[in-house]
């Protein structure tokens, strides 16, 4: 489980089977990264793909290590909770888009599965309004924008004044900031006071610098 | 061997003839010939396919998975070094024919092949959602017809990866199979996947930022597969489509805005048909047909495509019975 009090660094990892494997290979050794199997990883290789993230870190840092199975769960998220925490994931992750009984439903499936339930909350306008409407509160709110739409249009901003607003009124929450590209974002996400920073781009974009990449993004975390 | 090589040279030269005098005859006549001799030509292929395709190989999944990520590394590594991969080929062919020798108790369904859906069609839609092994009795008991397809459910993609639509698609040879990918982002790297997966057609979500849902339309139209956009928790379908650059294959309705396995009570916004009908030549699907009578309503209601979802807590003689009475229906 999370600590409020540490700051994470979140690495999605999106490539093929080996590639991935190299890449978690070269990263440091530190239980402050946090390994995410990324949507298109997981619909191409399922959950065997997960249990293969798992191990490999696992064998990594020497200790069982925290993996977030981005499942992005719309609809029928139970089965798949299930499938991916047995598979041996720490967390995952649903859309705060689907509606809120399904939200609901995962939240509580999570729980007693015993894994940590993330609501993602890409293209929700108020996130806030999400999390009202919830009968329990996720583990963590993941705020950010999506790959595509940040493609097409790069002048909107990270949403750090939401950061705020839900750590003020909902202090058990950890908020997760994803789509920082630079060490420069990761420094102004937790400036922002988020606990968790998620990169993938530039992991995504040259694999060969993966070691380097994290050591840098690594420093920043304290 | 030669005869029969004889016999295929005499009616290409056949065909190029018929097309030369077509064109004599008039242009536009000499272009719908090529035209119809693309579709038979694509229709020949899928039948092909059909008969070379595989049984279920749940054994040898994993074999084949690694393989083909092998392939896949050595196709990049092809790119950059030059190393051939023709043996990872072959060892991958061979693993696919092989298991046709062993066939499994149940018989194989050769459903018909609607590569592409025909407007003014019917067709029923049936979601697989529980796990490949009752996919496979699911797929051996429904009638052989092209007006049924058959759609990798969302778990099922994310619990098995990918190879869930080419294990369902080797299992119903020939069939349309639909991924239900429900893409949120990324759209470019999931349409690649399930489309090299064999999917006939891909889904997005409605409630995806535009950006996504342009790019996924997009990368489906490249790929030569349909495109469906799944309607779920979108208060008005028709402003979502509105913004689009353009339209998808298919529009996916469910009941009421927030439909889930949880809520069944509500009524499918059926009004919304012929709304989208009205404004946009495109296919629309209803979700959640559970008996003969919700399809027909919804078929009445001017909807191209049902869609009947398979759970694990029904008898699958169940969705077999739906599926037969459906197509005495259409009849």
């Amino acid at each position: 489980m999370l600590n409020k009090k540490t700051k994470y660094l979140q690495i999605a990892f999106n490539r093929s089977f080996d590639e991935v494997r190299e890449m978690i290979a070269l990263l440091p050794a530190s239980d402050k990264i946090i390994i995410e199997a990324g949507t298109p990883f997981i619909k191409r290789y399922g959950t065997r793909g997960i249990s293969a993230i798992k191990e490999w870190w696992n064998a990594k840092i020497q200790k069982p290590g925290y993996i977030v199975a981005d499942l992005k769960c719309m609809d029928r998220g139970l089965r798949e909770v299930r499938e991916v925490a047995s598979a041996g994931a720490s967390a995952a992750t649903c859309l705060g888009l689907a509606p809120i009984d399904t939200i609901n439903e995962f939240i509580k499936e999570c729980q007693s599965s015993g894994i940590d339930s993330m609501v993602d909350m890409m293209n929700v306008e108020f996130p806030f309004e999400v999390l009202q409407k919830l009968k329990h509160l996720p583990g963590v709110v993941v705020l950010h924008r999506g790959v595509d739409e940040n493609n097409t249009n790069k002048s909107k901003q990270l949403p750090h004044n939401q950061i705020h607003r839900i750590g003020g009124t909902y202090g058990n929450v950890l908020i997760s900031v994803a789509g920082g590209e630079t060490p420069r974002d990761v420094v102004r996400t937790f400036f922002n006071d988020a606990d968790i920073a998620v990169v993938w781009r530039s992991f995504y974009e040259s694999p060969d610098k993966t070691a380097e990449l994290a050591k840098d993004f690594l420093k920043l975390v304290k | 061997m030669t005869d029969q090589n004889t016999k295929q040279s005499q009616k290409y030269i056949f065909i190029v003839i018929a097309v030369i005098i077509a064109f004599i005859i008039n242009p536009i006549l000499g272009f719908v010939a090529i035209w119809l001799l693309a579709m038979f030509s694509g229709i020949r292929k899928t039948k092909f396919n059909s008969f070379k395709s595989p049984m279920s190989f749940i054994d040898i999944l994993k074999t084949v998975q690694n393989l083909s990520a092998n392939q896949k590394q050595v196709q990049i590594d092809d790119e950059e070094g030059g190393v051939p991969s023709i043996d990872v080929q072959e060892q991958i062919n061979q693993l696919l024919i092989a298991p046709t020798n062993k066939l499994l108790p149940s018989p194989i369904t050769v459903l018909g092949f609607a590569k592409k859906l025909e407007k003014k069609k019917k067709y029923l839609h049936i979601a697989l959602n529980s796990t490949l092994q009752e996919a496979q009795e699911i797929i051996s008991q429904l009638p052989a017809s092209e007006r049924i397809l058959i759609e990798a459910g969302t778990p099922l993609i994310k619990i098995y990866g990918a190879s869930a639509v080419s294990e369902i698609k080797s299992m119903a040879p020939g069939a349309y199979i639909v991924a239900d990918n429900k893409c949120a982002d990324l759209a470019a790297r999931e349409v690649e996947i399930m489309a090299n997966a064999g999917a006939s057609a891909a889904t997005c979500l409605g409630v995806a930022p535009v950006e996504t849902i342009d790019s996924f339309i997009e990368e489906c139209k490249k790929f030569g597969i349909d495109s469906m956009l799944d309607m779920m928790n979108v208060d008005n379908a028709l402003m979502v489509l509105k913004k689009l650059k353009n339209p998808p294959d298919v529009v996916m309705l469910h009941r009421g805005v927030d439909e889930t396995e949880f809520s069944k009570e509500k009524q499918i916004p059926y009004y919304q048909i012929k709304q989208i009908k009205g404004s946009y030549d495109i296919l629309v699907a209803v979700a959640g047909g559970d008996t003969i009578k919700e399809v027909q309503r919804a078929f009445f209601n001017d909807a191209d495509i049902v869609v009947v979802w398979k759970n694990f807590y029904q008898p699958n003689s169940q969705t077999a019975l739906l599926a037969k009475e459906f197509l005495k229906e259409i009849e």
